[in-house]
């Protein structure tokens, strides 16, 4: 008898698991296809190894000469694609050894083959029955297919990151962050890009100004952008090199499914509740409707992002042992690997309206910052929008090459229920980008004093 | 130097106050008594004078604000004086106090990490001692704000977030349960909320936590037992209105109270256990032998019950100067703690505003409280003859552990006889 049984190695499922046998459980992971799920395999790792080699690229090309470095042929210059993944795997390589080892160091029993719950404690593997205490499901999502006839033409994202050659035209589909971002890096790399995004507006979730600056980005870019437009058949409308959506005729050598991705869901027996979009159903604990079964990462369609997964895996694993805990999602950060990059937390403007607080926004522009212009780079911005009465820090988001990283200032003071006052007060190193959030903070006091 | 100037204790064991208005600003000069600051305090409103000399830098809270007593309060650079101090550096000031602070503004010792009245017989090397020891509640910022703002006491909160920290949830939780859980335990069973507009729910104020504090202790540890009687004052009345006038020219009001507390005054003299309290601890019975009457007065604030001292010893001009000197007093909101302190007996003239007869709640631990009801023309019977009496109605309360009905009933009887015939108070 186990006492957890985890279906799925991405890093919902993997991290659990390693935390599950730190605390002494009798421990289980199935995996049908690789350790690290997509994460590690063909999402987060590959996808910024290959970015980077993108903006490398851009960067040699556009800036060498003006930060005086001599001898580079800008026309000379070529990319690569079969090369830079060759970087990727090795990068992926060593992760996914690293969480094999942790995985077995903490006793985790790990499984390759395809899991099939019989019952709220039985589950079927390889013609072997576990019987196990609880079962967490981290088994993810996946862009439901686009049909073609036409053989390579649709690119998953899985096989995009596997050494290929990467034709002139590109279609790209999606509205999420994702999509944005696989785009921008064709377009770095000098190819020509269109994004076809169902619904009028890209990354819904992000914050309206957020969106708006990063699509004002691409458009400058010269990437095209067709909205309310989703794609889900080539079947006639696709002929040599040529899609043809209404009177638009789009040159397509190859098309990139970035679509909204639907829960990849294990084989079960038993009834399980699903939401509308078909996701599994989860209570704040991310318990199933069949108790002992939890649905955690992606599947359960709280939020498609690794570290919400994880998080939410190891809270299912605190629960089992009665460790009292809040999930709060809402103070986890929302990372968005455009370029440049994006990045919130806490509430958006809209969520502040809706929620009828009086607010202010303090925004600071990276072009202000001594650091940012010796790097050359001067977009972007850091927007805090506070509350009035007691000046609690309600939302923050960030445009800047380094938004990602720089997040993690403000997940601090969402997590500790900070004040303007606070940040205001918390003095930040000369030269750098995170001046920017003081700055921000002076003016919601009062005044910046570099602005 | 940078002197932090710390909220002081100034009554028995304060434990905070509310800003009622700042008299100085930042940047101003101030000089050693300077009125820095009106408190609220849950005994009395007073006036906080400065220690120092100097210019002020800082003025911790805006009014409506609470102040801890051991906070600081202000900020002020003393001139001439080198810069060399850590202001935050609680222990170089409890020793500045210990040096400099004695005597500077008369009854108020500046206040260390924890404040003493001078008079106090606490030990001021005692107390600044405990105060650091108790361990900082862990609590957010916004958590913090809130409680300040909504006038919740952080102590009492529990926490839920990461090692025990106070999130802004709990505050919002914490004033859910304090509204809906005292109305709830009523036999109304009803529960309000401030969305319904029918009601209006505000925070206690410091003297109305006192005034409910004082009344349960009361009520919880005297025997309340209370004799009503009616007593008829025609002549004290013809002598009243004699020397009104005359009183007048001074500025005093000569009131029916006067009479009364210097009868209470001179009865209590005689009948010890009306002027007692006891110590069931030590099980001993503490007899007083002066005679201070406490006499409730109503202000928009709740109630106050200033003390006229040794009033045995007063003449009744001497009593009714007093009681104007306390309703002045009242109505401008400048009652000070010392003038409250050291009551042995209460008396309540409820019968200035309404009421004939009530069953006052004692002034614990005081034995006694007399009301005095409204005073009205009536029919009496004189020589077997009706006739117009001027009847004020008595209602004496006594705590029966400590005065039994005889006494009671013979203190009652003393009390009239003076009021009867007000010069059997000359002898």
């Amino acid at each position: 008898m186990y006492d957890i049984v985890i279906i799925g190695s991405g890093p919902a499922g993997y991290v659990a698991a390693i935390r599950a046998g730190q605390l002494g459980l009798k421990t289980a992971i199935i995996e049908k296809n690789v350790i690290g799920g997509m994460c590690l395999n063909w999402g987060c790792i590959p996808s910024k190894a290959i970015m980077e080699s993108a903006k490398l690229f851009k960067r040699i090309g556009k800036d060498a000469g003006r930060f005086g470095i001599g001898g580079i042929d800008k026309k000379a210059l070529t990319f690569d694609w079969s090369k830079a993944i060759k970087r990727s795997d090795g990068i992926v390589k060593k992760l996914t050894t690293g969480v094999e080892f942790l995985l077995k160091k903490n006793g985790v029993e790990i499984i390759i083959g395809e899991a099939h719950i019989n019952s709220a404690s039985s589950i079927s593997v390889n013609n072997r029955n576990l019987e196990a205490k609880n079962i967490m499901i981290a088994t993810g999502t996946k862009s439901p297919a686009i049909e073609s006839t036409v053989e390579g033409l649709i690119i998953e994202p899985k096989e995009l990151f596997k050494a290929r050659e990467i034709p002139e035209n590109i279609v790209v589909t999606g509205k999420t962050p994702v999509a944005i971002e696989l785009a921008q890096a064709f377009n770095l790399i000098g190819k020509k890009v269109t994004i076809l995004c169902p619904g009028d507006r890209i990354m819904p979730l992000a914050d309206q100004y957020v969106a708006d600056y990063i699509l004002n980005k691409i458009k400058k870019d010269r990437i095209k952008i067709s909205f309310e437009t989703e794609l889900t058949s080539t079947e006639g409308i696709y002929a040599d090199g040529i899609l043809s959506l209404g009177e638009d005729e789009i040159k397509c050598d190859m098309i990139v499914n970035a679509a909204t991705r639907k829960a990849i869901l294990p084989e079960i027996d038993i009834d399980m509740k699903l939401t509308e979009e078909g996701y599994i159903s989860v209570d704040e604990d991310c318990q199933t409707s069949i108790p002992n079964i939890y649905a955690v990462g992606d599947v359960n369609g709280l939020s498609y992002y690794a570290h919400v997964g994880s998080a939410e895996g190891l809270h299912v694993v605190n629960h089992i042992k009665g460790i009292k805990q809040k999930l709060d999602i809402k103070k986890y950060p929302i990372n968005m690997y455009t370029v440049p990059e994006a990045a919130q937390i806490g509430l958006t403007e809209a969520d502040i309206k809706e929620q009828g607080y009086d607010y202010k926004i303090s925004e600071f522009p990276m072009s202000a910052n001594g650091k940012a212009m010796t790097e050359g780079n001067l977009d972007g911005f850091v927007r805090i929008l506070s509350e009035t009465k007691y000046g609690e820090v309600l939302g923050v988001q960030i445009v800047a090459p380094n938004a990602t990283d720089l997040i993690a200032e403000a997940s601090a003071y969402l997590e500790m229920e900070a004040t303007i006052y606070d940040v205001a007060q918390t003095v930040h190193a000369h030269p750098t980008i995170s001046e920017v959030f003081m700055e921000a903070g002076f003016e919601a006091v009062d005044q910046a004093i570099h602005k | 130097m940078r002197y932090i100037f710390k909220f002081p204790d100034i009554g028995e064991g304060l434990e905070e106050g509310t800003i009622v208005e700042w008299h100085v600003e930042k940047g101003q000069k101030i000089e050693s008594g300077d009125n820095l600051v009106t408190m609220e305090t849950d005994k009395v409103v007073t006036g906080i004078p400065s220690p120092k000399s100097g210019t002020l830098v800082k003025l911790y809270g805006k009014v409506g604000e609470i102040i801890n007593v051991g906070d600081a309060l202000v900020e002020i650079e003393i001139e001439g004086t080198e810069t060399t101090e850590d202001p935050t550096d609680t222990k170089s000031h409890v020793e500045a106090v210990k040096e400099e602070g004695a005597g500077v503004v008369g009854t108020l010792e500046i206040a260390g990490s924890g404040a003493v009245l001078s008079a106090s017989t606490e030990g001021v090397d005692e107390t600044p001692e405990e105060a650091p020891k108790k361990r900082k509640t862990l609590a957010t910022p916004v958590a913090r704000a809130m409680a300040k703002d909504l006038s919740v006491d952080i102590n009492k909160v529990e926490g839920t977030g990461p090692a025990g920290r106070i999130m802004k949830e709990d505050i919002q939780n914490y004033l859910q349960s304090a509204k809906t859980s005292a109305p709830a335990a009523s036999s109304t069973g009803q529960v309000f909320t401030p969305e319904e507009n029918l009601v209006e729910v505000e925070p206690m104020t410091q003297i109305r936590k006192t005034i409910a504090k004082n009344m349960i202790q009361s009520k919880h540890n005297a025997a309340h037992m209370t004799l009503f009687e009616e007593v008829e004052i025609s002549e004290l009345d013809r002598i009243r209105k004699k020397f009104k006038a005359k009183l007048a020219d001074d500025g005093v009001k000569l009131t029916y109270l006067a009479f009364v507390i210097k009868a209470t005054a001179m009865a209590l003299r005689k009948f010890k256990s009306l002027n007692a309290q006891m110590d069931m601890d030590a099980g001993t019975m503490i007899y007083k032998k002066y005679y201070n009457i406490g006499i409730a007065v109503d202000t928009d604030k709740g109630l106050m019950v200033p003390v006229v001292r040794n009033a045995d010893r007063l003449s009744i001009a001497e009593i009714a100067a007093k009681i104007t000197e306390f309703s002045e007093k009242a109505r401008d909101g400048q009652i000070t703690m010392e003038d409250m302190q050291d009551g042995t007996f209460t008396i309540t003239s409820y019968g200035s505003i309404g009421g004939l007869f009530a069953v006052p709640v004692i002034n614990y631990p005081q034995a006694g409280i007399l009301g005095v009801g409204r005073i009205a023309k009536q029919p009496i019977v004189k020589n077997d003859e009706l006739a117009i009496g001027l009847i004020m109605p008595l209602s004496l309360s006594v705590d029966h552990r400590i005065a039994d009905g005889g006494e009671t009933a013979r203190f009652v009887n003393q009390v009239m006889a003076y009021l009867e015939e007000p010069t059997a108070l000359l002898f």
